[in-house]
């Protein structure tokens, strides 16, 4: 078994008086994707900022690579090799491609490495390369999708949070971010913890996940097992048996078994 | 909207006051006279609404707002639903079933049903298609009442091997615009070709009501069935009316009380307890939103009475534990002061002793100090007493309750006794007893077995189809054998000891009662319920069912990681702390009546799993069977 990189205890965020996460106990291993599921609001964006240290959780710790991160400075974070891809890319729209993707690599001295790196995103995504010079505000969705992902490559991370890629994608464009995501992970050995609403891609593409609801984790277990439960069926991949009327409305009580 | 469409109305002042405190009974005083004639449930609810017309009745909150029933309406739309019913050529004795949550629409279909002179039988919406389908078949049911498009699939399942039924209802058509079925009908249409029938034939429902006789079969009760197939329990009308009579003897209410309706109407404790006599009484029935909604809505409502079962009144206590304990250090001293004050007074009235002046004084500081915030989170600030049922309760927890100075009245029945059979009186209660037997019934101890007897026109009048098991249950002298064992006191004074099949013989020949452990540990906020083993075995075992929120709360707040249920209850923490629940609890019992086991249930149940009964009590049998390989293992060393 391979060791955890990424360890979360008991951890509990709020923004104000509102609770966002509950108590969330999560581990990532070493070279996987994890993934974690869950409906608008559950939760999973605001895991991934406390991890990154943008917001201080309440109670609870965090562990990367074996050393407490627990509430430290963002850019500390990012130096000890763990990079956020926040949610909606978040690109410096008036900075060309080229220059965003230095800003990845602003916290690194190795010249040539941040060289190499630079070659390798532009073989991940030829389209960045014919874009260079251009403002990365005026990049579609989907490139700047590819360029905040690149951009977070760049940092040369052991760990990348990777917050809905699929975000206003079109499901082709999608896909082909999840394939260079599984890339980068083979490759690389680069360790990931997705965090996705299209259940579907996430599922295929990670190893392991867990599904939070209303800030707690109610289920978790290897990608393969969780495709088979019924509750995920329904309530995730959104088959169902129509029942007896041949449509249903209704839905079953969630069980998480 | 019809004519008997409901009105909106603000929600009801505070019509009677509660006691000032516990030594005051005066607010629960019975009452002997007939408050509303008529010898069947028809019959009274054709009175009522004349007498009471305007009044408000029934309360439903529908997208938030409360929607209000007076009788006038609730007989307009019972009318129509009968004469529609009458329609579709339903006959006198013949079988109408229900298969909805508690909803007004419930109530309407009954009385309906009733005014027809036919049978009502009560199918939980938590039953899987395989029960709906055994229930109807076994009742022949002819027209089936469903709440909503979720319900209707159950019933459309097993439709086919009914041949008997003929017509399904629907309450609620959402979601249902394009569903066409000969066979299915929304409850709109049916009211529609109640009004048809009505105008043809005027006062046909009326001549049907009077036709009842009060010998005539009311009601049919399934009894949950925790060995072998549920069994109906035929109720007649007179012995519906004869109970919601007594009931007014004891826990009297009348026209300005507010309750709560959110029991399951199919058991008995809410029909008798809150439908019918709230029909008898002219009492207020508030429906909740729904089962989930139930905490908020006693909180909205602030019911003047209120009828729970045991699970209930310890989610409100441990609730009211749970945030006591997130509360300062000054709340907590004025908490543990008053509800000293409240225990000092509790005392003082159960050992039949006068409250003197001084400690009514603190009594009524305790209260403006702590214990009307407590009684206000939890809904029962105006409560003029509450009635628990249905299942044992811990006394510690009636205490409780009675140390907030409101008067917590044990009753004990069953189905077969139509509802209570024996009554704490508010003037003398003995928490750990469940009173004395009702003023309707004679209640008795078998000197051989020391199995409770009752007998009194309550009783039932058997199990439909199973003359055998009803012959094995009524003797020939009439004497009804519960099943549950017990003691009386010389006032009369009854104790339950267990059920009789439940008692456990250790293998060391040690007669051991499982419910008095098991009620001792579900005290515990920690704890939903507990099974006991030990039958034929060297020493005492339980399997226990967490209280999910409370122990994730725990869990939480003592660092113990934990992602799911199941990894929750495997935390070597949390088996600690159900330990340390289990110690407490073995130290007020003798050495062979300690539990030296335990193991937790590693999936969340609910009601819908074959684990739990209706009511959510965890199934002896079916457990023991389900987890023999576990139990066995807690044997092996």
């Amino acid at each position: 078994m391979s060791q955890d990189i990424l360890q979360l205890q008991n951890v509990e965020s709020a923004y104000g008086p509102i609770k966002a996460i509950r108590g969330v106990s999560l581990k990532v291993r070493q070279g996987e994707i994890a993934t974690v599921l869950g409906s608008n609001g559950a939760g999973k964006t605001t895991i991934l900022k406390t991890i990154s240290g943008i917001i201080d959780p309440r109670k609870g710790s965090i562990a990367f690579k074996g050393r407490d991160i627990t509430a430290k400075d963002p850019a500390f974070i990012v130096q000890q090799g763990l990079s956020h891809v926040p949610e909606g890319r978040e690109v410096f729209p008036l900075l060309s491609v080229h220059d965003n993707l230095l800003m990845g690599a602003y916290t690194r001295q190795d010249r040539d490495g941040v060289a190499r790196d630079m070659e390798t995103v532009y073989g991940y995504f030829p389209i960045l390369r014919e874009r260079t010079g251009q403002h990365a505000g005026l990049l579609s969705g989907g490139q700047q999708q590819m360029l905040a992902i690149s951009r977070a490559l760049m940092a040369a991370p052991a760990l990348i949070l990777l917050d809905e890629p699929s975000l206003g994608l079109s499901p082709k464009l999608t896909k082909e971010i999840f394939e260079i995501v599984v890339r980068i992970n083979r490759e690389r050995g680069t360790t990931i913890l997705l965090v996705e609403q299209n259940a579907n891609m996430a599922l295929n593409a990670a190893d392991y996940g867990y599904v939070l609801e209303n800030g707690r984790i109610v289920l978790e277990d290897p990608c393969d097992r969780l495709r088979e439960k019924e509750d995920i069926k329904e309530f995730y991949l959104g088959m169902k048996d129509d029942g007896v009327r041949g449509e249903r409305r209704w839905k079953k009580k969630k069980t998480w078994r | 909207m019809t004519s008997s469409s409901p009105s909106f109305t603000a929600a009801p002042a505070a019509r009677l006051r509660p006691s000032p405190g516990l030594w005051d009974t005066s607010s629960i005083q019975p009452r002997r006279g007939i408050a509303m004639p008529g010898e069947t449930v028809p019959a009274i609810f054709w009175n009522a609404v004349r007498a009471r017309g305007d009044q408000v009745w029934l309360r439903q909150k529908e997208l938030g707002i409360w929607r209000s029933w007076s009788w006038r309406q609730t007989g307009e739309a019972v009318e129509e639903i009968a004469a529609g019913l009458l329609a579709l050529g339903l006959a006198p004795g013949e079988c109408v079933s229900i298969l909805s949550n508690t909803v007004v629409e419930w109530v309407l279909a009954d009385l309906a049903v009733l005014s027809c002179g036919a049978v009502c039988n009560g199918i939980y919406p938590t039953d899987a298609p395989v029960q709906v389908h055994y229930l109807c078949e076994d009742s022949r049911t002819r027209v089936l009442f469903v709440e909503d498009d979720e319900q209707l699939d159950k019933a459309l399942e097993v439709r086919e091997r009914l041949p008997q039924l003929e017509r399904i209802v629907v309450f609620d058509m959402e979601g249902l615009r394009d569903f066409r079925d000969p066979g299915v009908m929304s409850l709109d249409q049916l009211r529609v070709l109640g009004r048809e029938h009505m105008a043809a034939q005027p006062g046909a429902v009326q001549a049907r009501a009077a036709q009842c006789r009060p010998q005539d079969v009311a009601i049919l009760i399934y009894t949950s069935g925790t060995t072998g197939k549920p069994k109906g329990a035929m109720h007649s009308h007179g012995a519906l009316v004869y109970v919601v009579h007594g009931y007014n003897t004891f826990i009297a209410q009348d026209e300005r009380d507010e309750r709560m309706c959110f029991l399951p109407l199919c058991h008995v404790a809410e029909r008798t307890g809150g439908e019918y006599f709230a029909l008898y009484s002219g009492s207020v029935l508030n429906f909740v939103e729904n089962p989930e909604t139930v905490p908020e809505n006693v909180r909205e409502i602030a019911p003047t009475v209120l009828n729970a079962v045991p699970r209930v009144w310890e989610k409100f206590y441990s609730g009211i534990m749970i945030s006591l304990k997130e509360a300062g250090a000054v709340q907590q001293a004025a908490y543990a002061w008053s509800i000293g004050v409240g225990e000092q007074i509790a005392q003082r009235v159960l050992a039949g002793q006068p409250v003197g002046a001084a400690l009514k004084l603190k009594f009524r500081l305790a209260r403006a100090l702590a214990l009307d915030n407590v009684r206000k989170a939890i809904g029962i600030h105006r409560a003029r007493f509450v009635v628990t049922g249905a299942a044992p309760i811990s006394p510690d927890l009636v205490r409780w309750y009675l140390a907030l100075g409101i008067p917590m009245l044990e009753v004990w029945g069953m189905t077969e006794t139509c509802g209570a059979a024996t009554g704490m009186p508010a003037g003398r209660i003995r928490p750990g007893s469940i009173g004395t037997a009702s003023a309707y019934n004679e209640v008795r101890i078998d000197s051989a077995t020391g199995e409770i007897l009752v007998r009194g026109p309550n009783v039932f009048m058997g199990y439909l189809n199973l003359p055998e098991k009803t012959a094995e249950t009524i003797d020939t002298d009439g004497w009804l054998h519960t099943g549950d064992v017990g003691s009386v006191d010389d006032e009369g004074f009854f104790r339950i000891t267990d059920r009789m099949k439940d008692i456990i013989i250790t293998a060391g020949g040690k007669n051991v009662t499982p419910s008095e452990l098991e009620n001792e540990l579900k005290f515990s906020p920690y704890i939903t319920d507990a099974v006991v083993i030990g039958d034929a075995r060297p020493y005492l075992t339980v399997i226990i069912m967490v209280d999910q929120e409370n122990v994730e709360k725990y869990a939480q707040d003592n660092d113990v990681p934990f992602s799911s249920y199941e990894s929750l209850t495997r935390a070597a923490e949390v088996q600690a702390l159900i330990q340390g629940e289990i110690d407490r609890v073995n130290a007020r019992f003798a050495r062979v009546e300690q539990i030296k086991r335990f193991f937790l249930l590693e999936t969340q149940l609910s009601a819908e799993d074959e684990e739990l009964t209706p009511t959510m009590k965890l199934k002896r049998k079916l457990v023991q069977a389900k987890y023999a390989q576990r139990i066995d293992a807690m044997y092996r060393v």
